[in-house]
C-alpha cells in the first residue's frame, strides 16, 4: 500500500454556535449540549485520522508502551493495513501520540467545527447523507483517504464513518468518568440496544463510559490530532 | 347439584355449591333467580345477525339433558332457531366437577343459506346486569365508598375472577374466562379483558359459526359463602392445578428463595469502580450494602450500554476487564466469602447471526467453571430457553432470574425467579401501592421489586409497595450512568423490610396468602400472608385515603393469642373483642403501610 502524507490544514479562529445531539440509550450525558457560543482558536488539524503507519512510526521512535497494554493494537498493524486508521488505542494512547507530534486531541467543540464549519453542515460534505462519501455500514475499516470526496469544508477527510474518533478530556460528573466520541464508524450492530453505529452526523457525539484500558480500546475507535496555531 | 325440571313451568333449579340458581327454559333461556341477587331475570344471551336481533322468546328448546354422576353433574339445554333462511343451533351447559366450581359453556352453530356465513354478534345480558350491580367487583377491584377502584395488578396470562357479592360481602360468585391461548382473537380473552372496562355493556362478541357446535364461551363460576377471599382461594387452587410446579418444590431450600436484596452493580461509576486503582470496589459495595440490611446477591453489569461499539460480543467483553475473567473470579470469591451470590447478565438481543442459544449455553457453562458465578440474569426476557435449562442439570444450584415476570405457563414452570419491574421514564409515573396477584398466586416464585427511574417520594412509595406485597427489592442506584441513590432513611426502611422478610419467611411465602382481603374501612387495603401449617398470619395494611384512620380496620377470624407490629410507623395496634368477634384497631396516617404479625388461638 502506498503511503501518503497526513498534511495539516489551517483553521482560522472563529466563533460558532455549538449544539450537539447525543446518542441516547439510557442514562444521561452530563455535558452542556448547547446551543451556546464557542470560540475556536487558530488551529492546524490533521487532514486524516492517524494511520497505522504513523502510529507504528511513533512506537519505533519512542518505544511507547502503555501502562496497561490490554487490547493495545490488537489488530496488529502491518504494511498491508498501513493506511487504515489506527484503532485499538485508548485515549491515553492517542494523547501520547499527539504529544509526540506536538499536537493534542481536538475538543468536542473543535471537532464539530472542523466537520461542520461556519455553515453548520449536517455532514462533512453537505447537508444530505450520501453513503458513497463515507465508509458507512461496511464490513471493515478502509483507508483513511478512500473517501476524499467526502471531505469537510476545510478539507478534512474521513470525519464521518470508518472509525469513531476520540476527543479530548475525561468528563467527570462526580460519579462517572466518560469521554465523547465523534463521527461514527463502519460497524453497525443489529439491535437498537447496541451502540448505534454507521456514519454519524457532524452534530452528534456518543458518551463512552470509561473503565480500564482493555475496555477503553475498540476495533472501531481511532483519533486525529490538532495543533495550536498562532 | 340438585335439580328438577318442571315441564309446565319449565324451571330448572340447581345449586352451585353453596348458592342456588334457577333458569327458566321456555322460548328463551333466562336466569330467573340467584339466591342472593334480587331482580335477576335476564337472558343468558342474545344473538344479532347482520345487525338484526333474533327476537326474544323465539327459541325452540330441543332437549334438556341432566346427568349426575359420582364425578360430575351436567345440565345442558339444546335449542334451535330459524332466522331468515339461516338456521341456528345452540347448547347451554352447566358442568360441575368440584363443589363451588361450575363451568358454564355456551356453544353455537349455524347452517347458512347458500353456505355463505354472516356476521354474528353475541351479547350476554345477565353478565352485563351483574357488571352494573353495586356489589360487582372487576378483577383486582375493591370498594372505595360508592365507587370501585383497582388495587390489584397482574401481568400474566391468568385472569383473576370478577366477583359479585351480597351486601355483607359473604355470599359471592366469581366469574373467570380462562383462555389457554393468550391472543386477543379468542372470545374468552376478549370478555375477560372487556369485563374490566367500564363500557362492558357495549361489548358484542363477534363469532364465526360453522355447521358444528362450537365452544363460544367457557365461563368458570366460583361460589363462596365465606366472602371474596374464598373466591380467590378457589381460583388459585384451580389455576395452580394446571401447573407443574415441581421445579419450585424440588428446590424448596434453594438460595434464590431468600434472594431478598439484589444489588445492581453498574461497572462504570464511582460506586463500583476505583478509577485510580483501576479495580472494582467490591468490598466497599458489600460494606455499603449493610446499610440496606446486606445484599443477598450482586448482579454485575458492564455490557450495556457498551455492546455495539465494535464486533465484540457479550462474552468477549469479560476478557477486556482487568486481568480478564480473573477479575470476575476474584469478585465472586469475595462475594462468596460474605455469603453473597453473584449474577451476570445475558443479552438475548446481542445474539449474532453465527451464534445460537446453544452456543451461549456453552459459553455460560465455561464461564461458570472459570468463575463460580451463581446465576444468570435474563435481560429483557421473561422466559428461560431450554438451552439454559440444561445448565441446571450440570450445576444444580445455578439459578436464573429474568427482567420480566414470566407470563405464560411454561415460563412460570421453568423460570423460578424474576424482577417485578415497574415504571416508565417516558411518562409521569408514580409508584402505586397495590397487590401483585402473581405474588399471591405463585408465592414460591421470588420477585424483586424495582423501579429504576424512581426518585424521592417515589422511592418511598416503592419501599412501601415492596413491604405491602412482602417482596424483596433490587438495589439499583447507578442507572447506566445516572446516579439515583437511596437516602439514609430509605436505606433504614429497606433494612427493616429485609429483616422481617427473613425472620418471617415461612409465613410471607406461605401457600395460603390472599391479596386484598375485606377490611372495615373503604380507604384501607390489606393483604394476608399465611401458610397451611401454622396459626400465624401477617397482615400488610395500607391507608390510601386522604385522612388519618383511627379505629376498627379488620375483623379477625378468631381469638388472638399474641400480636406485634413488625413494620412501619407505630400504629397503636389494639385487639378488641365484641360479643364473639375480634377486631383489629389502629391509628393509620395517610400513606402509611404497616405490617402485623398475629398468632391466633385456633
Amino acid at each position: 500500500m502506498k503511503s501518503f502524507v497526513n498534511k495539516k490544514i489551517f483553521i482560522e479562529s472563529n466563533e460558532y454556535t455549538y449544539r450537539v445531539e447525543h446518542l441516547t440509550l439510557e442514562g444521561t450525558c452530563s455535558t452542556d449540549h448547547g446551543p451556546r457560543n464557542v470560540k475556536i482558536k487558530n488551529l492546524l488539524v490533521d487532514k486524516y485520522p492517524v494511520t497505522n503507519q504513523q502510529y507504528s512510526f511513533f512506537l519505533i521512535k519512542t518505544g511507547y508502551q502503555p501502562k496497561d497494554s490490554q487490547r493495545f493494537l490488537e489488530h496488529k498493524p502491518n504494511k498491508k493495513i498501513s493506511n487504515l486508521p489506527v484503532v485499538f488505542v485508548s485515549q491515553n494512547d492517542a494523547i501520547a501520540y499527539a504529544k509526540w507530534v506536538g499536537g493534542r486531541l481536538p475538543t468536542d467543540e473543535e471537532w464539530q467545527y472542523i466537520a461542520a464549519g461556519p455553515k453548520y453542515l449536517d455532514w462533512p460534505w453537505g447537508n444530505k447523507f450520501n453513503s458513497s462519501l463515507c465508509n458507512h455500514d461496511g464490513n471493515k475499516l478502509e483507508s483513511v483517504n478512500a473517501y476524499r470526496k467526502g471531505e469537510s469544508w476545510c478539507g478534512c477527510v474521513d470525519m464521518s464513518g470508518n472509525c469513531w474518533e476520540w476527543t479530548a478530556g475525561i468528563h467527570d460528573d462526580g460519579n462517572h468518568q466518560f469521554a465523547l466520541l465523534r463521527g461514527g464508524s463502519y460497524f453497525y450492530a443489529h439491535d437498537h440496544w447496541h451502540v448505534g453505529g454507521g456514519a454519524r452526523k457532524n452534530n452528534y457525539h456518543w458518551k463512552l463510559q470509561i473503565l480500564n484500558e482493555g475496555m477503553n480500546r475498540a476495533a472501531t475507535l481511532g483519533f486525529r490530532c490538532v495543533y495550536d496555531a498562532k | 347439584m340438585q335439580n328438577k325440571f318442571k315441564d309446565k313451568k319449565k324451571f330448572i333449579d340447581f345449586s352451585l355449591g353453596s348458592l342456588n340458581l334457577s333458569l327458566v327454559v321456555d322460548k328463551n333461556i333466562l336466569l330467573k333467580k340467584l339466591n342472593f341477587i334480587k331482580n335477576i331475570n335476564n337472558e343468558l344471551f342474545s344473538i344479532r345477525v347482520e345487525n338484526k336481533l333474533i327476537p326474544r322468546n323465539k327459541y325452540k328448546i330441543e332437549k334438556v339433558f341432566k346427568k349426575t354422576d359420582v364425578n360430575f353433574t351436567v345440565i345442558s339445554i339444546d335449542f334451535s332457531q330459524n332466522f331468515g333462511n339461516d338456521f341456528f343451533k345452540g347448547r347451554i351447559s352447566f358442568v360441575q366437577k368440584k363443589k363451588n366450581i361450575t363451568d358454564f359453556i355456551f356453544q353455537l352453530s349455524a347452517r347458512w343459506h347458500k353456505d355463505i356465513p354472516k356476521k354474528v354478534l353475541l351479547k350476554f345480558p345477565f353478565l352485563i346486569n351483574m357488571h352494573k350491580n353495586k356489589n360487582f367487583l372487576k378483577p383486582g377491584d375493591i370498594f372505595d365508598g360508592k365507587i370501585r377502584i383497582n388495587k390489584g395488578v397482574w401481568n400474566l396470562h391468568e385472569y383473576p375472577p370478577s366477583i359479585i357479592s351480597d351486601n355483607l360481602g359473604n355470599q359471592c360468585l366469581g366469574f373467570e374466562f380462562y383462555d389457554q391461548f393468550p391472543w386477543q382473537a379468542n372470545y374468552n380473552l376478549g370478555i375477560s379483558e372487556a369485563i374490566s372496562n367500564e363500557n362492558f355493556e357495549k361489548l358484542e362478541t363477534e363469532v364465526q359459526l360453522t355447521r358444528e357446535l362450537t365452544d363460544i364461551i367457557l365461563m368458570k363460576i366460583y361460589t363462596s359463602s365465606q366472602g371474596r377471599e374464598k373466591i380467590f382461594s378457589l381460583w388459585k387452587e384451580n389455576t395452580r392445578e394446571r401447573y407443574d410446579l415441581r421445579k419450585y418444590h424440588d428446590s424448596q431450600n434453594r438460595w434464590i428463595k431468600k434472594n431478598y436484596l439484589q444489588h445492581f452493580m453498574f461497572a462504570y461509576g464511582e460506586e463500583a469502580f476505583d478509577y485510580k486503582k483501576m479495580e472494582f470496589k467490591i468490598i466497599q459495595i458489600i460494606k455499603e450494602g449493610k446499610e440496606f440490611g446486606g445484599y443477598d446477591s450482586i448482579l454485575f453489569w458492564h455490557q450495556y450500554p457498551r455492546l455495539g461499539l465494535d464486533e465484540s460480543n457479550q462474552w468477549q467483553l469479560y476478557k477486556y476487564l482487568p486481568k480478564n475473567y480473573k477479575t470476575i473470579k476474584k469478585i465472586v470469591d469475595i462475594c462468596h466469602s460474605y455469603n453473597i451470590k453473584f449474577f451476570i447478565p445475558f443479552k438475548p438481543w446481542d445474539i449474532r447471526s453465527n451464534e445460537s442459544l446453544d452456543s451461549h449455553a456453552k459459553s455460560l457453562e465455561k464461564f461458570i467453571k472459570a468463575t463460580s458465578i451463581d446465576g444468570f440474569f435474563l435481560d429483557t426476557m421473561s422466559s428461560l430457553p431450554d438451552s439454559f435449562l440444561k445448565i441446571q442439570k450440570k450445576f444444580p444450584s445455578f439459578e436464573f432470574c429474568s427482567e420480566g415476570t414470566p407470563r405464560e405457563q411454561r415460563q412460570i414452570e421453568t423460570l423460578t425467579s424474576s424482577w417485578d419491574q415497574i415504571g416508565d421514564i417516558r411518562r409521569n409515573f408514580t409508584v402505586e401501592i397495590n397487590s401483585n396477584f402473581f405474588r399471591f398466586l405463585f408465592p414460591e416464585h421470588p420477585l424483586n421489586l424495582v423501579s429504576r427511574w424512581s426518585v424521592g417520594s417515589d422511592k418511598d412509595l416503592l419501599i412501601k409497595r415492596a413491604a405491602f406485597n412482602g417482596m424483596g427489592m433490587v438495589i439499583w442506584q447507578d442507572i447506566f450512568g445516572c446516579w439515583l441513590p437511596f437516602s439514609i432513611e430509605q436505606k433504614k426502611k429497606i433494612k427493616s423490610l429485609k429483616y422481617i422478610l427473613k425472620k418471617y419467611h415461612k409465613c410471607f411465602f406461605g401457600n395460603n396468602s390472599i391479596p386484598l382481603i375485606q377490611t372495615l374501612s373503604k380507604k384501607i387495603i390489606c393483604n394476608e400472608f399465611s401458610n397451611s401449617f401454622s396459626k400465624q398470619k401477617i397482615y400488610s395494611i395500607y391507608n390510601f385515603g386522604s385522612n388519618k384512620i383511627k379505629g376498627r380496620i379488620l375483623k379477625l377470624p378468631s381469638a388472638v393469642k399474641e400480636f406485634k407490629q413488625i413494620y412501619g410507623k407505630d400504629a397503636n395496634i389494639k385487639i378488641e373483642k365484641n360479643q364473639n368477634f375480634f377486631y383489629l384497631l389502629a391509628n393509620l396516617d395517610i400513606d402509611d403501610v404497616i405490617l402485623l404479625n398475629i398468632k391466633f388461638d385456633i
